[in-house]
């Protein structure tokens, strides 16, 4: 038993711990001297403690395992108090009455710590990527924020005006003034709707309807497509049913796709340069597609559409579509690429229904 | 022949572009008619109506600068004025190199708004004027008798009376007579204003069957001097 890598802990049917191995002395930092005898409660947190004891007395009066056998994921106690993920596992000891069990303890804290890490790079990744999204788009920002300002600088010069007439009309006045307002209000949203989209979010999966959700996208997307001078579809299907997705890393897929449209569309000089966005119900998944009639991608570059680093734009960084297509990826869905006709290119996103990944 | 008011036309897909500028235009003193594309301008502007264009470059659909070609396509000669934001300096360029009259970066002050626009403006006056007295040129060309014509050709090129009645075959009393009559209806005092008006237009110049003179806009170094 000493040899062995995993903690083992015998126990009696009334949880008193009988043997204590090597290998569990380290994990829960006791020497066996000083667990012996005591209740397996020492080595639960607080948390789980009413659990276990309801385990035990349900297997001895019923005699059905319920955490008997199958290993666990479970959070275990240590002596300093500190509580650390296990796995474990619990067997009935051969013959004996009343019964006696065995559990097998595998510390899982460094797959967690791992598990963990992972995560927080993944939500820095998309952050950053979401950042640098932005910082393409800031062309179409910087010129959707100057129309309201130039519309005010319009209006209030024209008040000054008017009032220096003999005889102003004070309601027409009054109107420009009213609409000086309005137009404030309306940087004050575009402002808002940008930071909406630059903060740092927790990764979240909720069931949503992708409708609004790319809806929601619109007056961002018509910025940027305005700037380069692009047409900007919208069709959304009818009676879609919920997906279970991260909205932020969702909206930042859509919106990489449509960048990387717009982008493509520079080559086209032949009006007009479209986008179309649509959505509709396929084969049992929700299908977001992103299509433009742009140059379309060449046979050598389609092998490597999305691989990382490959990149045909100036100053890509060869990231959207490999990221794009790893944050579809665990969603359970997927992202693949099609020519347009008669030319462009179509990328489809299609996530699983809620209940179904 | 009393002159129609200016009118600018303003053309830009935003709401509160056209509104604020066509309210600015109106504290200035002048009268705009505002468009919200280069399509409903094209399909509902007078070409006969004074004034000059003010676009913004930037529009979906039909942009500023493909407006401009239609118009020049077209033989438009209003002034445009573009309006442009931060980064447009390429198109602005392009749009000078087509012809524009001038581009603004907005926001703009009321002050340079009024000047380019007063400028474009005079400048429209002045190619019409140009314009209305080419035609009335021409019409008084188209007055002469054959016979005028050809005196006046000769005129014009500084052959002296004698050698015109040679040519022609007439007495010089006779050539006397019609010079008389062309300097009436050309509305000429003196041979030099007979070589500049006609040198406008450009004698020789080619009389269709009917007799009339056709009619061509005239090339754009007769105006630049203007």
């Amino acid at each position: 038993m000493d040899a062995a890598v995993d903690g083992v802990v015998l126990m009696d049917h009334g949880g008193r711990i009988q043997a204590f191995n090597r290998a569990a002395e380290r994990l829960f930092g006791y020497p066996a001297a000083e667990v012996l005898g005591a209740n397996i409660g020492i080595l639960i947190p607080e948390s789980g403690r009413m659990d276990h004891d309801g385990y035990v007395e349900r297997f001895v009066a019923t005699r059905i395992p319920h955490i008997i056998g199958r290993g666990r994921e479970v959070e275990a106690r240590r002596k300093d108090g500190s509580v650390f993920p296990v796995l474990l596992s619990v067997g009935v000891v051969e013959g004996g009455e009343p019964p006696r069990f065995v559990g097998f303890v595998r510390d899982l804290s460094l797959r967690r710590r791992a598990e963990e890490e992972n995560h927080r790079l993944q939500e820095r990744l998309t952050h950053v990527s979401r950042l640098a999204t932005v910082g393409e788009m800031s062309a179409g920002i910087a010129h959707e924020l100057n129309q309201p300002l130039a519309a005010v600088a319009n209006y209030a010069q024209a008040c000054d005006r008017l009032l220096g007439l003999p005889d102003p009309d004070v309601e027409e006045i009054r109107d420009a003034l009213k609409q000086i307002t309005a137009q404030a209000v309306r940087a004050g949203d575009i402002i808002r709707r940008l930071r909406a989209l630059a903060r740092n979010d927790v990764m979240h999966r909720e069931p949503t309807d992708i409708n609004p959700l790319v809806s929601e996208l619109t007056e961002l997307i018509r910025m940027d497509a305005t700037a380069h001078g692009v047409h900007y579809e919208l069709e959304l299907g009818g009676g879609l049913p919920q997906v279970e997705i991260d909205r932020a890393q969702v909206q930042q897929v859509i919106l990489n796709l449509v960048r990387n449209a717009v982008e493509a569309l520079r080559e086209v000089t032949r009006a007009p340069r479209q986008v179309t966005v649509r959505t509709r119900l396929i084969e049992g998944s929700v299908e977001i597609s992103v299509c433009d009639n742009g140059p379309g991608v060449s046979q050598t570059i389609a092998p490597h559409l999305f691989s990382p680093f490959c990149t045909t734009k100036v100053h890509g960084t060869g990231l959207g579509l490999a990221m794009s297509r790893t944050i579809i990826k665990s969603h359970q869905g997927s992202l693949d690429y099609r020519p347009n006709t008669p030319s462009g290119a179509c990328f489809t996103v299609r996530l699983p229904l809620t209940g179904q990944e | 022949m009393k002159e129609r008011a200016p009118i600018v036309s303003i053309v830009d897909d935003d709401d509160a572009a056209r509104s604020s500028l066509r309210l600015l235009l109106k504290s200035l003193g002048l009268a705009a008619i505002a468009y919200d594309s280069a399509a409903s301008f094209l399909a509902g502007y007078d070409p006969q109506q004074h004034g000059c264009h003010l676009v913004d470059i930037r529009m979906p659909g039909m942009s500023g600068l493909e407006l401009q070609q239609v118009l020049n396509q077209r033989g438009g000669f209003t002034p445009i004025i573009f309006i442009t934001g931060h980064g447009d300096v390429p198109m602005a360029v392009e749009a000078m190199r087509q012809g524009a009259f001038d581009f603004l970066q907005k926001p703009f002050r009321d002050q340079e708004l009024l000047d380019r626009v007063q400028r474009a403006i005079a400048k429209d006056h002045s190619l019409r004027q140009q314009l209305r007295s080419n035609d009335d040129i021409r019409r008084r060309l188209d007055s002469l008798t054959d016979r005028e014509h050809d005196v006046l050709a000769l005129v014009a090129a500084g052959s002296p009376n004698k050698v015109i009645a040679h040519k022609l075959g007439i007495s010089q009393r006779t050539v006397e007579i019609h010079r008389a009559r062309v300097m009436e209806k050309m509305h000429a005092d003196s041979l030099a204003q007979l070589v500049h008006i006609t040198a406008v237009i450009g004698i020789p110049y080619r009389r269709t069957a009917t007799g009339r003179s056709s009619s061509v806009l005239p090339e754009g170094p007769a105006l630049a001097g203007r």
